[in-house]
């Protein structure tokens, strides 16, 4: 059961692999625009540190801000999901029947494929950015942060928010195609999730209220809860709840993706031909 | 091995008023209408058999076949395909059917062909002596080779092709659906690919459903068709039957050497001839007769030709299939 799984959608993870080393010029100038941004972002905070009084801003040392930029960078990249967004293209064009003559899940073709592409993405940043922050704290606090069960977590929370992402994106991709006129562009979409998600400012700095409103959000499951548990600011059972909510994202937006993708097959009328 | 029933599709089609005053009501009301492009369809196909499915453009061919593969829901009426329902169990289904749609690709369009097939080896769990077998046979009918490591997105449309019907047959399918699968194709590789649907059709006992509008397909490769027009059966039985039903049909064509000669020629009062005995078409220069042999012998036709006008070149020519879907398709059976 299981291996026959596997063997069915891992030539498709090796189809998304080889597909990212086709493009891998577009690849890289991609990664240096988002680094250089997170670069931006940086010195950004550090202006806004040097020209506070007090040695913390809204409960975070500049020391923490810096580690926040750059784990939530890698977070970002790591989870974001796009592969899926073309289906409602598809749908339109009538190409998915060449999707529904195959013996596979729709869901689980693009989520191997996007896989196959984060091998890549993870290789690059993943090794680089961790080490990267953990010898910058190493060097400014005098001795090594690095905590392996926070660390643990973190890495299953990056893979939960991987997966909210990528049901999102599929439900997302639906939307756009159905509110072509009313919906606006992704770029639109990815500030407002962004945003919400704490990617843009950590949540730590909203009003209390709205911050309790937008922990509950699917939105906060994205960026920030793997962030804080990096950085160690969440206890153990904030942790486990924080995950379990994740997961719940997960089952809710895959329903949804589900029925969704259920009641369009039926309802779509495949043009060309 | 397909049995269809009474199968029906009706599209609904938004219709636009025009300006943006239509846009706005259409966001709101939208105003539809209903096309029926397959309307009550009946027909059965045995296994081994390549049946060739034929109509006009808009006739329904490639509904029918999206509904056979699962892709689109009938309306109403069934399809039955080895034991198996389409659209209700898609995955297990297309396990076992191969599909080739001449205007899109199933391939994967940034890997390299060769990729490709490995890919969909694993997905129909084909095991790896029969993937070498099928693969070498492929390569051998279909001339592979010359292009297997290329970029699916670098291949010529003819490559393409025949690589997406080589994907088609890889598993071994049980029923093989092909639509349009030799549009645009040069001589060679429209021989090529009819010899491979041949080989797998005998080698294999594939059951074949085949659309295309061209005939010499249809002649080489099927026993028995299927047409359809606007949605509605017309015709299904041995092309024989067809040849045999209509094969009285003659054709005269000659060169005028005085373009207002035509009109001196009085074929229908002369032979006293029905509406469907006879056509006439001419650009000025050269005409085309069509008759039935049955009412007017090529013999009389030509004396009567010969003595009321001045010809520089004239031949007779037997009604082949094409002739005969021709009439069919302009008149109706
Ligand atoms: N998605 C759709 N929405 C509305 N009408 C459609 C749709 N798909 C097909 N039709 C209509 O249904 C009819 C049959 O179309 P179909 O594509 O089955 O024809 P066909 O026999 O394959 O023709 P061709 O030989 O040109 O490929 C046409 O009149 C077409 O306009
Ligand atoms: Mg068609």
């Amino acid at each position: 059961m299981m291996k026959s799984f596997f063997r069915t959608y891992m030539p498709f993870a090796k189809a998304g692999t080889q597909q990212m080393m086709a493009y891998k010029v577009n690849f890289i100038f991609h990664l240096i625009g988002e680094i250089m941004s997170c670069f931006i972002m940086f010195f950004i905070w550090k202006a806004v540190f040097t020209s506070t009084d007090g040695k913390t801003f809204m409960g975070f040392t500049m020391n923490d801000m810096i580690v926040y930029i750059f784990i939530s960078f890698m977070t970002g990249y790591l989870s974001y999901s796009d592969g899926a967004f073309v289906l409602g293209e598809e749908i339109r064009d009538g190409s998915v029947s060449m999707r529904l003559i195959k013996p596979c899940s729709f869901d689980m073709c693009f989520l191997f494929q996007e896989i196959g592409n984060r091998v890549i993405s993870y290789g690059i940043i993943f090794v680089p950015i961790v080490a990267g922050v953990e010898i910058y704290r190493y060097f400014l606090m005098g001795s090594v942060q690095f905590n392996v069960g926070n660390f643990i977590m973190f890495f299953i929370s990056l893979q939960f928010a991987y997966l909210i992402n990528f049901y999102f994106n599929i439900i997302y991709g639906f939307l756009a195609f159905y509110l072509k006129n009313l919906w606006g562009t992704t770029l639109i979409k990815d500030v407002i999730v962004n945003f919400l998600s704490g990617a843009t400012i950590p949540l730590a700095f909203m009003p209390f209220a709205l911050q309790t409103f937008l922990t509950y959000l699917p939105f906060s499951s994205l960026s920030y809860t793997p962030v804080m548990i990096y950085m160690g600011m969440y206890t153990w059972d904030k942790i486990l709840f924080s995950m379990a909510l994740q997961i719940f994202w997960i089952f809710a937006f895959w329903g949804i993706s589900k029925l969704i993708w259920r009641s369009a097959i039926r309802r779509i009328c495949v043009q060309g031909g | 091995m397909i049995q269809v029933e009474n199968l029906r599709k009706e599209f609904k089609k938004a219709i636009k008023e025009p300006g943006i005053k239509g846009s706005v009501k259409s966001l709101f009301k939208p105003k539809t209408e209903i096309v029926t492009a397959v309307d009550d369809i009946s027909f059965n196909v045995s296994k081994g058999e390549i049946l060739g499915f034929i109509g006009p453009n808009g006739a329904g061919k490639s509904t029918v076949i999206k509904m056979l593969t699962g892709i689109l829901t009938p309306t109403s009426g069934k399809c039955c395909i080895n034991g198996k329902i389409p659209y209700e169990n898609r995955k297990k289904y297309v396990k076992e059917i191969g599909v080739v749609f001449g205007q899109r690709t199933q391939l994967w369009w940034d890997l390299a062909l060769r990729e490709t097939y490995a890919v969909l080896k694993e997905i129909y769990e084909v095991p790896d002596k029969q993937y070498r077998e099928r693969m070498e046979f492929l390569n051998e009918v279909l001339d592979l080779q010359s292009f297997i490591t290329s970029p699916v997105r670098t291949l010529s449309l003819g490559q393409r092709m025949r690589a997406d019907i080589a994907a088609s047959m890889l598993h071994n399918p049980k029923v093989l659906f092909l639509d349009e699968p030799t549009i645009g194709l040069d001589v060679v590789v429209k021989d090529n690919i009819r010899k491979a649907i041949q080989k797998i059709n005998a080698e294999e006992g594939t059951t074949v459903i085949l659309t295309t509008h061209d005939l010499s397909d249809i002649e080489l490769l099927c026993d028995r068709i299927v047409m359809i027009d606007k949605g509605n059966l017309v015709y299904d039985g041995q092309i024989n039957n067809l040849k045999h039903k209509y094969g009285q049909m003659r054709e005269l064509c000659f060169e005028m050497k005085n373009s207002d000669d035509l009109l001196s020629l009085d074929y229908k009062g002369h032979f006293t001839l029905d509406e469907d005995d006879l056509s006439i078409e001419s650009d000025g220069v050269s005409a085309t007769i069509r008759f039935n042999s049955d009412r007017a012998s090529v013999q009389e036709v030509l004396k009567y030709t010969l003595a009321k006008i001045d010809v520089r070149d004239i031949n007779v020519k037997d009604a082949d299939i094409e002739e005969i879907i021709r009439r069919i398709y302009k008149e109706g059976v």
